[in-house]
């Protein structure tokens, strides 16, 4: 585990408090630039995969070699791994650890933090190394906290709204699935 | 928080399951895991202790497909409702959208879930959420037990809001989707809500603020030319990476569709800019990566050569310490051997010294053996010569005994002779042989009076 502190490094602490009440709403542009950043991460470190995890456990998008990959519980696991390490750094005083190695035998996982509120994943094997994977997530890091910090702050009005309409059609939805 | 991905039409809710232990939470996530549609839900994964108490959550993700074009998700997580595991629990409730709170129906256990609501009620408050925005159901559960208690009781203690609730039994299912059903729809109301779109005002602070941003004048501005998009619904973008000049080629044969086809040109026009831009700056990333590895080989060979050059060095110097030392032992070897053979001398010496001494001194005892022996032959013969002189007629002469049992005459002849040697003659010897058998047997101290 790196133990390395970047609190301040891919995002502000300001940010957080401002975006702790809102959605995590993404848009077609945003995920456009941040599959960019994820490609030009997997090329430059030659990673098998990269992932941008929000911290609640949503997959928000994912690039690379992830067919066989069970994204989604990935996510929710990845997050709750991380969130589970934060707390271990609190309590052993430490502000974050704001990135996670994981070694296995073929396949490694490297996980940074992203602003304050995503975590970008990387799935590499030895044909890279982890040093490669590290200054390439660091930078694709910064750039995606950009994007995201962006994002936040330009909500296009644009973008079709989910009407009221939308509980009452999930509901059929709901009740035709879910039946004794 | 709902997230919403415009780019995948995708919404998401967090739905949590919170609880005390063994109320049947995680029993909820096995029954909706084995009776939804195959299509619908995802692995149910459980992070659990060996007793198959929950040690971290439990997760479910669900999936009720398209609703007004958005692929809509649920995330079913539980908590683990043992009292000492409140640090996972608290991360579980992190991002909640919508919470079910199960109760153990059996009377033994309402103190057990008033506790637990009560700790629901302040991790939420330590994260900052307001409990009366959340939504939430009550879901009491284990109806089927004997000794429950009555469902007033239950929501006289724990549902003082009134929230809507559902019996149920969660190991037959009874309840189980009815209750998922309530919050799913609660949720989902309340994320209309929070994502409506936001007014005016706000749009343009926003716009005057993103001007100090990070991102470059150039790509904003960029941006901000960007067509306004008002079909967007109804025509779905092509999904990334696909080839969008082919695409507009095809609309281009559907006369009722030329007006998209201006923004489609200009949007695709981008992309190719974009893409060759993307190509641009992989080359330059490419050229970055070429020079930051011929940085890293540099320097790995500088450091080589300057290993070698410090283990070259290193080697002399050790060489050189080692010849140093090397020559030390060896006088100090030598000058050793030339002290061992001067002691060894001495200690030959002072042999010799005590040899000699030795000898003289047993050459002096031996003349005064000598010289004791020819002094008692001398007296023998003095005595014989007495006592021939003495008896020479007439009968044997008694010889008057002092007080001691002595005769004068031995008295007279063993005294001198007696100091002079200092020490008894040995017993058995010679000379005392010869005493005895002139003294008599008088002559032991033994038989002394
Ligand atoms: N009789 C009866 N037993 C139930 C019911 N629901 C759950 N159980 C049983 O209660 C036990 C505990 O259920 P779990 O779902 O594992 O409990 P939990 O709330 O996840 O417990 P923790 O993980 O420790 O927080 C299991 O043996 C279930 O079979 C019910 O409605 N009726
Ligand atoms: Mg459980």
């Amino acid at each position: 585990m790196d133990t390395k502190n970047s609190r301040s490094e891919f995002g502000s602490k300001e940010q957080e408090v401002k975006l702790q009440d809102d959605s995590l709403i993404i848009h077609e542009e945003e995920i456009e630039k941040i599959d960019r950043a994820l490609i030009k991460l997997i090329k430059g470190a030659e990673a098998k995969c990269a992932l941008l995890v929000d911290k609640d456990g949503y997959l928000i998008t994912r690039q690379g070699f992830t067919h066989s990959l069970d994204t989604t519980a990935l996510a929710a696991l990845l997050a709750g791994s991380f969130a589970s390490t934060r707390e271990i750094a609190r309590l052993v005083g430490e502000p974050e650890f704001s990135v996670l190695f994981h070694q296995g035998k073929r396949d490694h996982i490297h996980i940074s933090l992203v602003g304050e509120r995503s975590i970008l994943v990387a799935i590499f094997d030895d044909r890279t190394t982890i040093g490669m994977v590290r200054l390439y997530a660091k930078e694709c890091g910064e750039e995606l906290a950009t994007i995201l910090g962006q994002a936040h702050k330009s909500k296009k009005k644009s973008e079709p709204a989910i009407d009221s309409g939308f509980a009452a059609s999930a509901e059929d939805r709901l009740n035709d699935i879910f039946r004794d | 928080m709902v997230s919403i991905n415009y780019a995948f039409r995708e919404i998401c809710c967090k739905i949590v399951y919170y609880g005390p232990g063994l109320s049947g939470k995680t029993t909820n996530l096995i029954y909706i895991h084995k009776k939804a549609p195959p299509q619908t839900k995802g692995e149910l994964i459980s992070l659990a202790t060996d007793a198959d108490r929950t040690l971290y959550f439990d997760f479910l993700p669900i999936d009720i497909g398209p609703v007004q074009g958005f692929s809509t998700k649920f995330q079913l997580y539980t908590v683990p409702g043992q009292v000492y595991y409140n640090a996972t629990r608290k991360l579980v409730l992190r991002g909640v959208d919508g919470l079910v709170f199960v109760v153990d129906s059996q009377a033994a256990k309402l103190e057990e879930n008033i506790e637990s609501m009560n700790n629901l009620i302040e991790n939420l408050e330590e994260y900052g959420y307001v409990l009366e925005e959340l939504p939430m159901i009550i879901q009491y559960n284990k109806r089927d037990l004997e000794e429950v208690s009555s469902l007033e009781e239950l929501e006289k203690c724990l549902n003082p809001r009134g929230l809507p609730y559902f019996e149920a039994v969660a190991v037959k299912g009874t309840g189980v989707f009815d209750t998922l059903k309530a919050i799913s729809k609660l949720v989902l109301e309340k994320a209309r809500g929070k994502s409506e779109p936001e007014g005016k005002k706000e749009l343009i602070s926003v716009s005057a603020e993103s001007k100090s941003s990070v991102m470059p004048s150039a790509e904003r501005e960029e941006l901000e030319k960007k067509p306004y998009a008002p079909a967007r619904e109804s025509v779905p973008e092509a999904p990334l990476g696909k080839d969008s000049f082919e695409e507009v080629e095809r609309d281009l044969e559907q006369p009722e569709k030329t007006y998209r086809v201006e923004e489609k040109l200009e949007k695709a026009r981008e992309r190719e800019r974009e893409k060759e831009e993307q190509a641009k700056e992989t080359v330059r990333l490419q050229k970055e990566k070429e020079e930051e590895l011929i940085k890293v080989r540099l320097k790995e060979q500088e450091e080589k050569a300057r290993k070698e050059k410090e283990g070259a060095e290193r080697k002399k110097l050790f060489l050189e310490r080692l010849e140093r030392e090397m020559a030390g032992v060896e006088r100090q070897k030598k000058a050793l051997e030339l002290e061992k053979i001067k002691e060894a001398e001495e200690l030959r010496k002072k042999e010799q010294a005590a040899l000699i001494e030795k000898m003289k001194k047993m050459e002096e005892e031996k003349k005064t053996l000598i010289q004791s022996q020819s002094e008692i032959e001398k007296e023998t013969v003095e005595a014989e010569r007495v006592s021939k002189e003495a008896v020479p007629e007439g009968p044997v002469q008694t010889v008057k005994a002092d007080e001691t049992g002595l005769p004068f005459q031995s008295k007279i002849i063993i005294s001198p002779m007696l100091r002079q040697k200092k020490t008894k003659p040995a017993k058995g010897g010679f000379l005392w042989r010869w005493i005895q058998k002139i003294a008599g047997p008088n002559l032991d101290p033994k038989n002394r009076r």
